[in-house]
């Protein structure tokens, strides 16, 4: 795992995003074990405490369960799983949205112009 | 106790190696004297008495009977004496300062060992101690040595043996250091020590308020001599020799250890509250 | 908890510290950084009663440091303080003949994770190499608090590397720590607790990741911030 954080926002709260991230994408699979905080905090390069308070923010979401002294895992709950995939389109579509109407660009303009681009940089094999 | 027997030794090892090396000066030499001295003296009976037919007696009475009194004074063996009790007094100094000016910084180790700073000059004093000791068993030993040997090359009508005393009252002043009774040994020691745990303290004020601190080792030293000499000083100057020999002891005693008292108070007060690494 | 409380210093005329108060708390890492110079590292002595301090109290788990003190915290200065003639097993079993706190198990692990040979020399080492002896001892003892003096300066981007792993890893625990810096580039996640010093006082002491939140800044936002005005 190599990610970058900026120094800006809090690292718990990247931490939290990169999980959803992973989740979205299916690499990190419903039930499928998490590292330990330490070998979490260790693998980011990142103090052990944030590691701590990011997975404690991630067990009140829902995100990832613990049972007894075992490993915590990825929450198996569909609900949470698609809320979280909707909650990042969600947030792509927002920040799309606001710097096309910064510039004010008309919506059919640029709904063309993204297809068109997505379908080529899928061909190019660049998402 | 266990970790100050464990410092003792782990700063009785830091000049082990150099110690090694003066004994071993000292012991050759000592040894090489005795050969060659006393070898001397035979070639010149020999030469004496066989080309220019001198008369047994008459070889004594101009040299003298072959004995330590010949060798005692001579350079082979008060040399490396002298050069080993310099060495001790230098180290005296040098025990401290080697922690704070030698390559890495020692004395931050030692002043955060989990023990009471104080056992760190209890252990250095004992490890001057130690070495003073170690010195005194090894000439003991070599003067019975010494005496073998002579007795090996000197023919016994040439020969005049010594007992161990008398072999210690050839070395002078150096003598001192062999105590001939209890008493002796009491006296001559807790001096030495008094003269340790000040000269320790005069560095500790130095290590502690460093330029400063020179004025007051300065000032602590000659204070420490005064309170030690008061009751002698005051006999002479005050009380016109009042005091009888014994009274004038239990006086010394008592202003001796009121020295050694405040050198190890002052110590404890300056490695706690005052020293800088 | 370490409390430093109001802490006057001078050098000769010179006032180093001008009543610097902060707190470092167990199981958090606590930066002191200052751009320039002294202040740093007398802090640190003088927790250690390394050097006396004017006026002020210093405080650990709510007692003045005696000597028992010694098996709770422990400081590594900027430079070994080993003797140069031991080999790094001698150093170790000088440290475990002292300190009951000295974890031998935690020494090994260690040994192997910085890649040391017990059997070299101190005076032998490279920098770097010297600079990992030098954090062992101190690791290795299960002291509560640390006192880390500069670890990241003077030494090659891999030992800094490596270093930085520690602090992440299992071998710092739930202990305080305490480290002084100039800069904290590719430190800043590791910090919990930042204290910024200049001329002899503290000019901010704030938790990084409460700052992120509340007011959007990274450490070095709030260092441009508090030493340019």
């Amino acid at each position: 795992m190599n990610v970058k954080f900026n120094n800006r926002d809090p690292v718990y709260v990247q931490v939290i995003r990169h999980f959803k991230e992973q989740i979205a994408k299916g690499v990190l699979e419903p039930g499928q074990e998490i590292p330990s905080r330490r070998e979490l905090a260790n693998q980011l390069k990142i103090n052990p405490n944030t590691a701590q308070r990011a997975y404690k923010e991630m067990e009140e979401q829902g995100l990832i369960y613990t049972e007894g002294n075992l490993p915590s895992k990825i929450t198996k709950d569909e609900l949470v799983l698609k809320g979280v995939r909707k909650e990042l389109i969600m947030e792509a579509v927002e920040t799309f949205i606001y710097s096309v109407q910064s510039i004010q660009v008309p919506l059919e303009e640029v709904l063309d112009l993204v297809t068109e681009k997505y379908q080529k940089s899928q061909e190019e094999g660049n998402v | 106790m266990k970790r100050f027997g464990k410092l003792v030794h782990f700063e009785f090892n830091r000049f082990f190696k150099i110690y090694l090396v003066l004994i071993g000066i000292t012991i050759l030499s000592q040894i090489i004297g005795i050969i060659v001295e006393s070898t001397n003296y035979i070639n010149l009976a020999n030469k004496s008495m066989y080309e220019d037919h001198v008369s047994l007696k008459q070889f004594i009475e101009e040299n003298g009977m072959m004995s330590f009194a010949h060798i005692g004074p001579s350079l082979w063996l008060l040399a490396p004496i002298a050069i080993v009790a310099v060495s001790l007094l230098f180290y005296m100094i040098f025990i401290w300062y080697r922690d704070w000016l030698g390559k890495n910084t020692f004395i931050y180790r030692l002043l955060m060992l989990p023990t009471n700073r104080i056992s760190v000059f209890a252990a250095k004093a004992t490890t001057i101690l130690l070495y003073t000791f170690g010195m005194i068993a090894i000439q003991l030993v070599l003067f019975q040595v010494d005496a073998q040997l002579l007795k090996w090359i000197v023919p016994d009508e040439f020969r005049f043996d010594m007992t161990t005393r008398e072999m210690i009252q050839t070395f002078d002043f150096i003598g001192l250091v062999f105590p001939y009774s209890f008493t002796e040994f009491i006296i001559h020691y807790g001096l030495g020590m008094i003269v340790v745990s000040v000269v320790f303290t005069m560095i500790l004020l130095e290590r502690s308020f460093r330029l400063k601190g020179i004025l007051f080792a300065v000032l602590y030293g000659a204070a420490a001599v005064l309170v030690f000499i008061l009751p002698i000083l005051l006999n002479y100057l005050v009380f016109n020799e009042y005091l009888y020999p014994g009274e004038l002891i239990i006086a010394e005693i008592i202003t001796a250890f009121i020295v050694l008292v405040s050198s190890i108070w002052t110590s404890h007060y300056l490695l706690n509250k005052k020293i800088r690494v | 908890m370490i409390e430093v409380k109001d802490v006057y210093k001078k050098f000769g005329r010179k006032p180093v510290l001008k009543g610097v108060s902060f707190t470092a708390e167990k199981g958090k890492i606590t930066a002191l950084i200052g751009i320039n110079g002294v202040g740093k590292t007398t802090i640190m002595n003088a927790i250690m009663a390394l050097t006396p301090i004017n006026k002020g109290e210093i405080l650990i788990n709510g007692e003045k440091l005696h000597k028992g003190s010694f098996e709770k915290i422990t400081f590594i200065p900027d430079a070994i303080t080993m003797l140069p003639s031991m080999k790094i097993k001698d150093a170790m079993q000088f440290m475990d003949d002292f300190y009951d706190s000295w974890n031998q198990e935690r020494a090994n692990e260690l040994l192997s994770f910085f890649r040391l040979k017990e059997s070299d020399k101190i005076a032998d080492l490279s920098k770097g190499n010297t600079a990992k002896v030098n954090l062992l001892l101190g690791l290795a003892l299960d002291v509560d608090f640390l006192l880390m003096d500069e670890p990241f300066s003077g030494i090659d981007i891999f030992s800094r590397e490596q270093i930085a792993e520690v602090f992440t890893s299992h071998l710092i625990e739930d202990r305080g720590v305490i480290i002084t810096t100039h800069e904290i580039n590719d430190i800043e996640h590791l910090l919990d607790k930042v204290v910024l010093l200049d001329n002899g006082v503290v000019l901010k002491e704030f938790n990084t990741e409460e700052m992120r939140e509340k007011e959007g800044k990274s450490v070095i936002d709030v260092m441009r911030e508090v030493y340019r005005s």
